[in-house]
């Protein structure tokens, strides 16, 4: 079964780059602004031969995976005030809502004045822009728990931090999973898009470079990378963690 | 001497259009080292008295005495079994019942000791590294009444904890019970609708009347042990019980 599915897969992409070779060999569009296949391949070659596209590539993920613990951290704190004490949630919990429909690259001139062209700033948009979607899941996730694990644990002694961790995270697990998930595709979205707007690092940057310099295969080379991050650590980390909690939990 | 004392305990419930009085003045008093079991008609509100006296929940008139003590709020003293166990699905077999040792601060090595002991007893051994998935319902239940005894509760309240099981199942742990009270020498208070497990398990059955229910009355059952559930000898009792009951489960 999954033998197929990725042989399907592999099919199509090739058909899908065969295309895209015929299309560019065609010249409807001027080659400095539609590359081949080969070019991009040549450009991700060339950038990843000189260590210009491994530093972009760990540098954006080293924001990344600061940013997003931030949020994490800070997201769940939030979310589990808000479903445990309701006038936080009464107050509190309508400005996360607000927050959480503000898209990233909005914080960026924010971040600019609060901490200059500085690592920090892309870190604080990448936080911010992650953050209130973990809360909101953390919150649901708490809400959903089912109330005699929480009795359970309180009749056995757990209360306040202890509850939290051992009870309340935990049993909002499932929950808590796609809110990291979703919170990690807001902040890579909120990485790139800070480095693009203000950077002199990272994926972001190199993009940027590749506009500047006219450069459109390396534009296409960034951006597949930048999928190619993203479908990794999707499937590499949170698919993983999705399957072992899915079952572990008797949800599957 | 009298370990529990439910004086005149009555509890309401707000529903949307009226407000439904559960229980109406349940006086009830327990001996140090009995077994009784409560039965009565559905909704009459068993599991919230049992709730009560474990202190999930707090009653609108009378109180509930604990070696002569009110009772205000959950202890490990008293300790309850709920109908589905209410395991924790993140946790093996062994860490489950280890728990309130945890929340206790109780060292590992000393948890794994107490822990081993229970365990044994449930014939759980070899399971001990399991997740509550792998378990069945039976072995499930087991689990959970190794959870409670590790507290080593002056009390047990036990809500319908053998419902879910098969006949075969419950006969074997209906067993397994007597021996455990035998052993432990635990007070316990066992909700049931079956007529024949409380006259198999109880040393009295308490009879709730429909809302609001008080109880209608008690039956002694003075028997030897261990009983079993084909046991003639017990029919007559059962019979009177169910004299007791049919009224009140026409009404509700
Ligand atoms: N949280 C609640 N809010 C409102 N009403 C409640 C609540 N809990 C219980 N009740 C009501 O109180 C009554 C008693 O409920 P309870 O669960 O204690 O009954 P029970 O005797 O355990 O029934 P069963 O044998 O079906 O388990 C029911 O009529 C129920 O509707
Ligand atoms: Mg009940």
């Amino acid at each position: 079964m999954k033998k197929i599915t990725l042989t399907k897969q592999i099919i199509f992409y090739i058909a899908l780059i065969s295309i895209w070779q015929l299309v560019s060999m065609t010249n409807i569009w001027p080659n400095n602004l539609f590359p081949s296949p080969y070019e991009v391949a040549e450009d991700l070659v060339y950038t990843a031969s000189d260590g210009s596209l491994f530093f972009g590539i760990g540098t954006s993920i080293l924001r990344l995976i600061i940013g997003l613990t931030i949020a994490i951290v800070g997201g769940m704190l939030l979310g589990i005030f808000m479903a445990r004490v309701e006038i936080v949630n009464q107050t509190i919990g309508s400005l996360v809502l607000g927050l959480q429909s503000i898209p990233s690259v909005a914080w960026v001139p924010l971040a600019i004045l609060w901490f200059g062209l500085t690592d920090g700033g892309i870190i604080f948009v990448t936080a911010i822009g992650s953050m209130f979607a973990v809360t909101i899941a953390t919150y649901t996730g708490v809400k959903n728990i089912n109330p005699h694990y929480i009795e359970a644990a309180r009749n056995m002694g757990a209360k306040g931090t202890q509850l939290a961790i051992y009870v309340l995270i935990p049993a909002a697990f499932p929950y808590l999973i796609s809110g990291f998930k979703q919170g990690w595709a807001f902040a890579w979205r909120g990485v790139i898009g800070a480095e693009l707007l203000f950077s002199f690092l990272g994926l972001g940057f190199l993009l940027n470079v590749g506009r500047q310099l006219n450069d459109i295969s390396q534009v296409f080379a960034i951006m597949l990378v930048i999928m190619m991050v993203g479908i990794a650590i999707d499937g590499v980390i949170f698919k993983r963690l999705e399957n072992k909690v899915m079952s572990r939990w008797g949800l599957r | 001497m009298t370990k529990l004392e439910a004086k005149n305990i009555v509890k309401y419930f707000k529903h949307d259009s009226h407000r439904l009085t559960a229980l109406g003045g349940v006086n009830l008093q327990i001996e140090d080292g009995e077994f009784v079991c409560l039965v009565g008609p559905s909704g009459c509100g068993k599991s919230t008295f049992l709730r009560i006296v474990a202190g999930l929940e707090t009653p609108d008139e009378g109180e509930i005495l604990f070696d002569g003590k009110p009772v205000t709020t959950t202890g490990p003293e008293r300790i309850i079994v709920f109908q589905e166990g209410a395991l924790f699905p993140w946790l093996k077999v062994q860490d489950n019942v280890e728990f309130g040792l945890k929340m206790a601060g109780i060292p590992k090595e000393e948890r794994a000791q107490i822990s081993k002991r229970y365990l044994d007893m449930m014939q759980l051994t070899k399971f001990a590294d399991s997740y509550t998935y792998q378990l069945s319902t039976g072995m499930k239940q087991r689990v959970a009444i190794a959870r409670a005894l590790v507290m080593d509760p002056d009390v047990l309240l036990m809500d319908e904890p053998f419902a879910a099981l098969d006949a075969q199942t419950r006969d074997l742990l209906l067993v397994e019970m007597q021996l455990i009270w035998e052993k432990t020498k635990k007070t316990i208070l066992f909700v049931t609708h079956n007529v024949t497990e409380a006259t198999v398990l109880g040393t009295k059955v308490a009879v709730f009347s429909n809302r609001p229910s008080t109880i209608k009355k008690i039956i002694n059952v003075d028997y030897k042990r261990p009983r079993l559930v084909e046991d003639q000898n017990l029919f007559p009792l059962q019979q009177e019980i169910l004299s007791e009951l049919r009224p009140e489960v026409k009404k509700s």
